[in-house]
């Protein structure tokens, strides 16, 4: 027999604001966290082609963390240690009295601790003296250093995984977490999206590969614009999300609030191209396809998609000929929002953003809007997103996810206690 | 660094040696991707060899244009000749790296 998989705890770093209150408020009114970057000390923005980001520019990680945690560890693992924290307060999981051998952490991250990375590098190369380099270097880059650190947190012994599918990261994250539960591996998973690379390498990277937008530099809240014609790339974000997943017996026992149910994943490959997605869509579309099978599920019940949309030119015209596919005459009527329009592209941290963003839609009815949604592009026009907030009572969401390497992930999340 | 070639051959000489192919197998109408078959990810790789090449930097803005052989020629002409033009105004905000 299959556990039934719901979420029940709910934790944010956003450049919206840090706590799912904080960000859900600013998300329904629309606002933008892409601000002007000042510079990478010591480069001047002046360098770089695009000079906007959802930066987190109020984050003093000693108000929400032991000084000893908080100094040992990345940016990246500092948002998910905040997250986690909220969600496990929000879940009202005490792991004292849970058994932890059943209690697993799965994160989902891009790039891991770039900060210090690039910190060590340049003060091996400026001061030549190996022996310098900081004894905790390898255990802050290692990419699951947050993983390990989580669990450690809170005395988590069950499944101890990261993974790294780039911008799928935390939707990978989730779904096998779903999986986790769903064959009886643990009954709690404390589920988490987490990246801090707003570095003068990475970003730069970025820079170089043309993926971010730069029309906008001026005018940084108008830069993330999924959908609109105007739309020249992605800004990048920062942030990290948490969410509790447990067995619905678990819940249920413990009588804990159900937000929503987890109730399809499909992964799959492209096997195309490391940064391109392929412009027929089909294999986008087929994840689709193969969550709601997972799920059980006609598309026809999908009432509410959080898109991807990064606000890249051809990703966006691809994943909404990608929904059209899916959902044919069906697709003017489903309610899409796109997250990553207020906070950016948060890179393996979008995952689980978009998934509270689509959480929260799910068990309020109230859906955040597509900021920027200005001039809609025909190419890629989609008759359900809207710059407005939108008031829908939906109970089948799917969430979509992209990521570089040719992957795709798709998570079909359903609201708790309504008949299908 | 650019030498006293023509830029044309400056040009086509990057694109051969990306492609690994002869330069006398490049010619300026050549569609960078209908004929010669690059990606969006190659363009991209190209240009930042030519950005290399001829000290430029290429905003986001103006790689639309860049279609073809003869329009990246043309548009290296252009901004090298509008760069003398202007080299003793003051900088620009995304300063350039000299080397001469």
């Amino acid at each position: 027999m299959k556990n039934r998989v719901v979420i029940t705890g709910l934790g944010i770093v956003s450049s919206l604001g840090i706590g799912v209150d904080n960000f859900w408020k600013a998300a329904l009114a629309g606002h933008s966290g892409i601000s002007r970057i000042e510079g990478f000390d010591p480069f001047p923005i002046g360098g770089y082609r695009s000079q906007v980001a959802g930066q987190i520019l109020d984050f003093h990680p000693e108000r929400f963390l032991p000084p000893a945690q908080a100094d040992r560890v990345d940016r990246y693992a500092q948002f998910a240690l905040v997250a986690v924290k909220e969600a496990l307060a929000d879940a009202d999981l005490g792991l004292s009295r849970e058994d932890p051998h059943r209690v697993g952490v799965f994160v989902g991250a891009g790039m891991g601790g770039m900060v210090m990375g690039e910190r060590e590098l340049t003060q091996l190369y400026q001061t030549l003296k190996p022996h310098r380099v900081h004894p905790n270097f390898i255990p802050t880059i290692t990419l699951n250093s947050a993983s390990g650190i989580v669990a450690m947190a809170y005395g988590a012994k069950g499944p101890n995984l990261t993974i790294s599918t780039a911008c799928s990261s935390s939707a990978h994250a989730l779904g096998e977490a779903m999986h986790c539960i769903r064959h009886g591996r643990a009954d709690v998973v404390i589920t988490v999206g987490a990246d801090a690379s707003l570095t003068p390498l990475v970003f730069a990277g970025f820079c170089s590969l043309r993926a971010l937008s730069s029309r906008f530099n001026d005018e940084p809240t108008r830069a993330s614009r999924p959908f609109d014609r105007q739309r020249d790339g992605f800004a990048m974000g920062e942030g990290a999300g948490a969410l509790i997943l447990e067995s619905l017996p678990h819940a249920k026992r413990r009588k804990a609030k159900i937000y929503a149910e987890v109730a399809g994943y499909a992964a799959t490959s492209e096997a195309y191209h490391m940064v391109i997605p392929k412009e027929d869509g089909a294999d986008v579309a087929r994840t689709m396809r193969l969550a709601l099978h997972d799920a059980g599920l006609a598309p026809r019940l999908v009432d509410y998609i959080n898109a991807h949309a990064t606000s890249t030119p051809v990703g966006d015209a691809v994943e909404a000929k990608a929904i059209r596919s899916v959902f044919g005459k069906q697709t003017d009527r489903i309610a899409v929002n796109a997250t990553k329009s207020l906070v950016g592209h948060t890179l393996g941290a979008a995952g689980a953003i978009g998934a509270i963003a689509t959480v929260l839609g799910l068990s309020t009815g109230t859906l955040h809007p597509t900021a920027n949604y200005e001039d809609p592009d025909p190419a890629c026009r989609l008759a359900g997103l809207s710059v407005h907030v939108q008031e829908r009572s939906v109970k089948v969401a799917l969430l979509n996810a992209f990521g570089f390497g040719s992957n795709n992930a798709a998570l079909v999340l359903t609201k708790y206690g309504t008949r299908l | 660094m650019a030498t006293n070639r023509p830029i044309a051959e400056e040009v086509v000489a990057a694109l051969a040696q990306y492609l690994r192919r002869d330069s006398r197998s490049i010619s300026l109408s050549h569609h960078l991707r209908n004929d010669l078959g690059l990606d969006s990810m190659a363009i991209i790789e190209l240009l930042y060899k030519i950005e290399e090449v001829f000290d430029l930097q290429i905003p986001d803005s103006d790689l639309p244009a860049l279609t073809t052989v003869g329009h990246v020629v043309a548009y290296v002409e252009k901004t090298r000749s509008s760069d003398s033009a202007t080299s003793r105004k003051p900088s620009p905000p995304t300063p350039k790296r000299k080397k001469t």
